[in-house]
Formats: C-alpha cells, sequence, structure tokens
C-alpha cells in the first residue's frame, strides 16, 4: 500500500498537469472534448491523491521508519491517535494534506456544479487543477512525504509534545478545510473575471463555499485558542503569533465578504468589491501559508524552516499578477446596477463594517510584516507584540461590535427616523443601563465597560427581533413560542443563523473584557505552604502545597505538583500542575520538558497553575493566575459555530424565496428589481 | 495596449511582491530561534548581561511593579513571549531566568522603570522591547492602520456620496383645461386603453 501510495503521488501529478494544460486549452479553443478530459483528470487526480495519502497514513501506523517523514515525526511508543495525526504534524505530510482536501473539494465543486455555470466551469477546472498542480509540484520536488532515510533508525524521533493533545488533533484540520475551501470561491472568481460572467450566479455557487471556509476557520481557530490556552502554558489563548493572524485574515475578509455579498444579492452593488474580497481570503490564504513555512517571520508554532516558502512566494507573486491583471481589465463588467438611495441604510452599515474588518485585517498583517519592514528599511530589528496589536484593534473592534447590532435592524434602502425610534429605543437603553451599571459597579477598565455596554445593545437588537418574530408566529398561527421560535429559525435560518453568530460574538467580546481583570501571581511553595490571593472579583483564596512528585508513565516522565485550593475559606478542588519529559522506546529524552498546565475551570473564572520550576525536592516554583471568563470563549466560539451550521443547512428553495434571500439568477434581475422598486 | 489603471494596478503588485522578497533576507538570522512545536532549538546564547552600578537607595517598585515591567521586555530565546510569562511557563529556558535577575538587580539598584528599559535596549537593541518605540520609522508602523482606516473612511464616504441619487420623486402632473367633450374624452381613453392593450 506504501509503494501504491508513493507511486499515485507522481501519477496525480501528471492528472493535475494534464488537467491544468487540456482544461486551459479547451476553454480557451471551447472544445469540448478536451473540457470533459480535463475535468476527468480532476476527479482521477484527486483518486490518486487519496491513495497516496493512505499510503502515508499506513506508513505512520506501522512505524515505517525507512521514511524521513515517519522517522521524523513519530516513535514506536507513540499513541496510535497521534501516529495517525502525525500526518499534518511535519511539513510534507501537511501539504499532503492540502493537496488532499484541496482536491476532494475540487471534486465536489465541478462535481455539484456540473449543470450550471455550464460558461465559468471550464475555467474553473484547469484552475483548481493549477492550483492542485501547484501542491503536488511541491510535493514531489520541494517536501516528499516519502523521502527515505539511508539506514532505517531503530525508532522514530517522535512527535513533539505539544502536539500530543486532542486540540492539535483537531486544530489543524479544520483550519486547513476553512484555509482551502478558500481555493473554491478564487477558481470561480478567476472563470467568472475572463468570462465576463460576473452576474450574481457566479456568486451564489460561491457563497456556499466561503460559508463552509468562514465555519472551519471559525471552528479551528477557537480550537487553536484551547490548544494554546491548555497546552502552551502562556495563561492565555491569544498572543498575536504571526501564524494565529495569518489564521485570522483569511476568517476577517471571509466575514466582510458574507455581509457584503447581501448588499449585491439585495441590490446590485459591491460587485467589484466582492470579486476582490473572495481572491483576497485566497491569496491571504497562500501567504499564510508561506508565513508559517518558509520561517521569514520569527512564531513559536512555525514549521521548521525550509526552501518550500518560497515555492509559496512565487505562486503568490503569480496568483497575485493574474488576479490583479483579470481585476483590472474588467472594472467595466462590474459597475453597480443600482444607486444608494441614503447613507441611513443597511447598505451604508454594511459598507462600513466591510471597512472595519478589512481595516482590523490590514492592521494584523501590517503589524505581522513591519518587523520584516523595518529591518529591510533601518536595518533595526524589532518586536510587534501583542501590545501594538491590542492598541491598535481593541477600538476597531469595538466599533465593529456596535455595528453588529446596527447592521441587522437598520432598514435596506433607506431608513426613517420611525424605523430607527423603533427598531433601536430599547436596544440602546439596555446598553446604557448595561454601562451605567458597571461604571455605578465601579468598575474603571473603560473598554471594558464600553464592551460590555456594547454588548448589551448588541445582544439587545438580536434578542428583540427573535421575540417579534416568535410572537409574530405565535399571533398568527398560535403556535406555542417554544414551537414558534423553532420554526421561526428553521424557516429563516440565514437571518436568524447570523442573529446566533452575533450572539456568539457578543460572548467572545464579553470573555476578551474580562481579560482586564486577569491577576496572576509569581510564587514559590514548600509541600505545605501556603499562598493567599484575591482574585478580579474580589474572592479571597488559599493554596496548599501538597508537595512535589515524580513518576513514569507510557512514554514519559512527569514531575508534578499538587494544590489544594480554597475560595474564601471554602474547599473547591485539586490542581495538579506538570512538567513532563517525553522519552523514546529506548527510554532516551526526546524534546524540552513540556507544560502541562492545572485548570480549575469555572464559569466566571478559571484557576490556571503552571509548574516553571522544582528548586530541591519538594519546592515548587510557579505562576497562579486568575482568568475571568475564559470558558466564554469556548462557548462563544461553539454559539458562532452553531450559528453558522444554521446558516449553512440547505434549505428548499421556495422557502428562502419567501424569506426574501435567494440569489438572483438571471444577469440583470437586480437591476430590474431595483427598478420595480422604485 | 494596457490601460493606464491596468498599468498602475500591476505596478502596485510587482513593488508590493518585489519589497516582499526584497525583505526577506533581512529575517534570515531569526531562522533557528524558534521552540515551541517547531522543533527547533531555542538561542541559548542569546542572552546578554544588562548591568548599572547600584544607586544604593532601595528598590525602586514593589514586585507586582516589576511584574508588569517584565511584561514590557520580549525574552530573547525566541519564543515571542516576555520575559515574566517566559520565565514562569518554560523551566528549559535559559534566556529568561538570566534577563529576570538583571531586571531585579535594576530593580534592587533604585532604577526606575524607564531607565531599565532603556538600560536593556541599549544592549539588546529595540527587539528587547514588546512594541516598538514611537519614534523614527516606527511610528509608521504605529499609525499606519490608522492612515489606512482614514483613507478608507474618506473613501467610501465619497464613493456613498457619488451613488447617493435620492429616489426621484413622482413626477407632479399638472391637469390643464381641456376643449373637449365628454364623448371626444371617452373615445380617446378607449383608443388609449385598446393600444396598451
Amino acid at each position: 500500500m506504501i509503494l501504491i501510495g508513493e507511486l499515485s503521488l507522481w501519477v496525480a501529478l501528471l492528472m493535475a498537469a494534464w488537467g491544468t494544460t487540456a482544461g486551459f486549452a479547451g476553454a480557451y479553443t471551447r472544445r469540448a472534448e478536451l473540457i470533459a478530459s480535463a475535468r476527468r483528470a480532476l476527479f482521477a487526480m484527486c483518486g490518486f491523491v487519496v491513495l497516496a495519502s493512505i499510503g502515508l497514513w499506513t506508513a505512520l501506523l506501522t512505524s515505517d521508519f525507512s521514511f524521513k517523514f515517519v522517522a521524523a515525526y513519530t516513535s514506536a511508543n507513540l499513541p496510535s491517535v497521534y501516529k495517525f495525526t502525525a500526518f499534518w504534524a511535519g511539513q510534507e505530510g501537511s501539504l499532503l494534506f492540502w493537496a488532499l482536501i484541496l482536491s476532494i473539494y475540487a471534486t465536489i465543486a465541478v462535481y455539484t456544479a456540473r449543470k450550471s455555470n455550464r460558461e465559468l466551469m471550464p475555467w474553473v477546472v484547469p484552475t483548481l487543477s493549477a492550483i492542485a498542480l501547484f501542491f503536488i509540484l511541491v510535493l514531489c520536488f520541494g517536501a516528499n512525504p516519502y523521502a527515505r532515510l539511508d539506514w532505517i533508525p531503530p525508532d522514530g524521533r517522535g512527535l513533539n509534545p505539544q502536539l500530543q493533545n486532542p486540540g492539535m488533533a483537531a486544530h489543524p484540520p479544520n483550519l486547513y478545510l476553512g484555509y482551502i475551501a478558500t481555493a473554491i470561491p478564487f477558481a470561480f472568481a478567476v472563470g467568472a473575471l475572463i468570462t465576463r460572467r460576473l452576474d450574481a450566479e457566479w456568486l451564489s455557487s460561491v457563497r456556499r463555499w466561503v460559508l463552509l471556509s468562514w465555519f472551519f476557520n471559525t471552528v479551528g481557530i477557537v480550537l487553536g485558542m484551547w490548544w494554546a490556552y491548555v497546552e502552551l502554558g502562556w495563561g492565555g489563548y491569544w498572543a498575536w503569533d504571526p501564524v494565529e493572524n495569518a489564521s485570522f485574515l483569511p476568517w476577517l475578509i471571509n466575514t466582510a465578504f458574507l455581509h457584503s455579498i447581501m448588499v449585491q444579492e439585495k441590490r446590485g452593488m459591491l460587485r467589484k468589491w466582492n470579486v476582490t474580497l473572495v481572491v483576497s481570503a485566497f491569496l491571504l490564504s497562500i501567504l499564510g501559508t508561506f508565513i508559517t513555512r518558509s520561517g521569514v517571520i520569527s512564531s513559536v508554532h512555525a514549521f521548521s524552516q525550509s526552501e518550500v516558502g518560497y515555492w509559496f512566494l512565487g505562486f503568490l507573486i503569480i496568483a497575485i499578477a493574474v488576479t490583479a491583471y483579470l481585476v483590472s481589465t474588467r472594472l467595466s463588467d462590474l459597475r453597480a446596477t443600482a444607486e444608494l438611495e441614503s447613507m441611513v441604510s443597511r447598505e451604508a452599515t454594511f459598507l462600513f463594517n466591510n471597512l472595519l474588518l478589512c481595516g482590523i485585517a490590514f492592521s494584523i498583517l501590517w503589524g505581522t510584516l513591519f518587523p520584516i519592514l523595518s529591518e529591510a528599511v533601518c536595518g533595526t530589528k524589532i518586536t510587534v507584540g501583542p501590545p501594538f496589536f491590542n492598541s491598535v484593534n481593541i477600538p476597531l473592534g469595538l466599533g465593529l461590535l456596535a455595528l453588529t447590532g446596527i447592521g441587522p435592524l437598520i432598514a435596506w434602502r433607506r431608513a426613517s427616523v420611525r424605523n430607527l425610534r423603533r427598531q433601536f429605543t430599547g436596544p440602546v437603553i439596555c446598553g446604557v443601563l448595561v454601562g451605567v451599571a458597571l461604571l455605578a459597579g465601579g468598575m474603571r477598565a473603560y473598554y471594558s465597560v464600553m464592551s460590555y455596554a456594547l454588548g448589551g445593545f448588541v445582544l439587545a437588537t438580536s434578542l428583540q427581533d427573535f421575540q417579534k418574530g416568535t410572537s409574530a408566529r405565535h399571533r398568527m398561527y398560535g403556535e406555542p413560542y417554544v414551537i414558534a421560535l423553532f420554526r421561526l429559525v428553521a424557516r429563516n435560518r440565514r437571518r436568524y443563523g447570523g442573529y446566533i453568530v452575533h450572539i456568539g460574538v457578543v460572548v467572545l467580546f464579553a470573555a476578551f473584557a474580562g481579560l482586564a481583570f486577569k491577576k496572576e501571581f509569581d510564587v514559590t511553595l514548600r509541600a505545605g505552604q501556603t499562598f493567599s490571593a484575591v482574585d478580579g472579583f474580589g474572592d479571597h483564596w488559599t493554596f496548599v502545597s501538597q508537595g512535589v512528585s515524580d513518576y513514569d508513565e507510557l512514554n514519559r516522565h512527569t514531575t508534578a505538583v499538587l494544590l489544594e485550593a480554597r475560595r474564601n475559606g471554602k474547599f473547591v478542588g485539586m490542581i495538579k500542575s506538570e512538567k513532563r519529559q517525553y522519552i523514546d522506546s529506548q527510554g532516551n529524552p526526546t524534546f524540552e520538558p513540556a507544560t502541562e498546565v492545572g485548570i480549575l475551570d469555572k464559569p466566571h473564572e478559571d484557576v490556571y497553575t503552571v509548574l516553571a520550576g522544582v528548586i530541591g525536592e519538594d519546592t515548587a516554583e510557579m505562576r497562579i493566575t486568575f482568568n475571568p471568563l475564559v470558558w466564554w470563549v469556548w462557548y462563544g466560539g461553539m454559539i458562532m459555530a452553531l450559528g453558522g451550521l444554521i446558516v449553512m443547512w440547505p434549505q428548499a428553495e421556495r422557502r428562502r424565496a419567501q424569506a426574501g434571500y435567494v440569489a438572483p439568477l438571471a444577469p440583470g434581475f437586480v437591476h430590474a428589481e431595483a427598478e420595480a422598486v422604485s | 495596449m494596457p490601460t493606464r489603471r491596468q498599468f498602475l494596478a500591476s505596478l502596485g503588485a510587482g513593488i508590493a511582491t518585489a519589497s516582499l522578497a526584497r525583505a526577506l533576507p533581512a529575517q534570515q538570522a531569526m531562522r533557528g530561534m524558534n521552540t515551541g512545536t517547531a522543533n527547533v532549538p531555542m538561542n541559548e546564547n542569546a542572552y546578554h548581561k544588562v548591568e548599572l552600578p547600584s544607586r544604593g537607595t532601595g528598590p525602586s517598585m514593589t514586585n507586582v511593579q516589576r511584574d508588569a515591567l517584565e511584561h514590557k521586555i520580549h525574552c530573547q530565546c525566541g519564543c515571542n513571549l516576555d520575559i515574566f510569562t517566559c520565565r514562569t511557563t518554560d523551566f528549559s529556558c535559559q534566556v529568561s531566568p538570566p534577563m529576570h535577575r538583571d531586571v531585579m538587580a535594576l530593580v534592587a539598584g533604585g532604577y526606575s522603570g524607564p531607565e531599565i528599559i532603556a538600560a536593556f535596549v541599549k544592549v539588546y537593541g529595540e527587539r528587547v522591547l514588546m512594541e516598538p518605540e514611537k519614534h523614527g520609522f516606527n511610528l509608521a508602523g504605529w499609525f499606519m492602520p490608522f492612515v489606512a482606516l482614514g483613507g478608507g473612511t474618506a473613501l467610501v464616504v465619497a464613493l456613498l456620496r457619488r451613488w447617493r441619487h435620492p429616489a426621484a420623486e413622482p413626477e407632479r402632473v399638472t391637469e390643464l383645461p381641456v376643449n373637449a367633450t365628454s364623448d371626444e374624452l371617452a373615445r380617446i381613453d378607449q383608443l388609449v386603453r385598446r393600444d396598451d392593450a
């Protein structure tokens, strides 16, 4: 099977090359047999990439250390589940994983669109084949997972302990699923630009893929935050690390697109902008991959550096040049078909929402790349860390939070004073009350106060709409409130799924605002010694060290310290934090010691302990951190993902049309609609 | 023949990518400095002693203030963390503990926060700070996001103004005196209706 896998990679390369060449030639000359051949080559490529992946998984699970990749990322005593996930732990395997997901996505996209987008598909197929060809080329010539060692070592090096965590098993696949999904909209955009069929048809195909990308990116980012929090031990979930930033950029752009596409669907506006966003999301995914793999920017969780990054730089340059040319030569075809009627309208609000999302994306990209720029211009090495990103992005984030509440309730075209009063009186009062109550309660972290006040406002706008819709159904159909609420959401998934996402955003902002009340202590405790502290909520905590212990487990030697925790004199639990020295099957240490943090988690606060070192036999050096509202990050993420799922869930066209959200399919439809209304 | 807009777009893309490519070698020195999941050993030789003669005035700040100060100083082991967080997280780090000892010595020697920061910058350069200082070219780093956002806002407002055409008010129909009999008017009405049908 391994040999079949190895050979399959080369056959997949040929298939991708043929799919690209025949596809572009067929699309250009309009020769049906070449177009069909390219499509079949893409399907075949997918099959061979699947075989290549199965081959690598077989090598990993059977510990075939003749392969460099297997020896570098696994060991004989590694649990099987981590042998499986080691597939994406290293450069070569993760690139094959990219190619695998891309080819599966491409096959699904081409197969499902076979009866629609007839003009576009001949260009979409070779574009997707070309992207796949790039990845398989890198695999074959830059980072081959099937590269063999000159000798067979008795055991492998093992998997980095920090990757031996369930979060890390799930976080990268989700991020990849999100990243790679941007390739499909990109291919459709290229097809639409080449054929100049820039009506709403291609956008309706693209929207689902952008949603899919957004969904997996959301899940992947939140899982990554969770992994960083429980595994890395520095006490937080987001460090503005370059690789984290790179994963966030496509998410921001996809979020902007999911809002601005509504303006195009409803009003026929922002056509140039939407094409630009679709293309940018893909280019930023490639840029993120370049940052992760090239080592041009120092990052805690970059892959080991190699020349592969420069392949991505070359690909990025070509992709930018091609898309810049296509967009610039099609500007006249992208002219808006409707006009703005008022600055106080939903479309204007969405435009500002896009401005802020792209502003945040720019500031993050700028901050990430600025050390390179600074060194190139001034020759000075600098660090751009969390203080920079926080000071720039907190005000922008708060502005975005405010628009999250305003956007959905303001009317399309032109909002009347009556509309504004009816929709916003309650939520504004709610937000003001929250802010005043917090200030009266003594809260002086002003960004946090603003965050909670705006959160109250946004929550009220969303709940108000749920309440109005549910009450209306209850009155009209006599449905009980719970059934009415369920059917309200089910019949208009896009709208109410969106509101659920917004509620998730509010929960996340509430969690972020809680960081202002984080407290941390650097303590040294001998067995039996006590440490007392007051947390951000004013509770008195006492920690009693139970001493330090050493013991061996499956593939590691562990040093642990146990603390008895009491809040306001009442026992609340034991907290154990560990340092683990992983060993191979010969008993030799592998990697540097890894942290296993101790967490006593409650909905309002986590007590987070890290064993920093041991002095003598029973004295532990520790950091104890009170982290408020961390649970809310995970729940906020889950609520957002749930909202995304509801939005994505297929809905019958008839119902969607009733809900007023069906994308107009015929060219010029939007224009006709606009005229009919005016 | 490309239009001016196409030419400018291509030029912009070219300059951006070329400047990125030119800047790349500048960061090569950072290679091999990663810890974490990168499987690359940390740079254990990155520590350099920072010391000043004691003023003999006693400690300049409390431990809590010192910890806050350490949050502003970047550990040089390649971890991207500040020295407080690194030394209390990674007990294998060979760099943050001596940097912490230097901070403690300077605090005990009576030096203020800004003086300690300045002493570290003198030894390590600006990279020892968790955020760039607000002077010179760094100002571009700090203000560019806001400049871009301001420019974007101005552009959006200009676009909104350009796109904004108030919905046309319905034309007023002025009734003019008609010099026709009611029979003639009825006949005209029938003709118009037949044409419409």
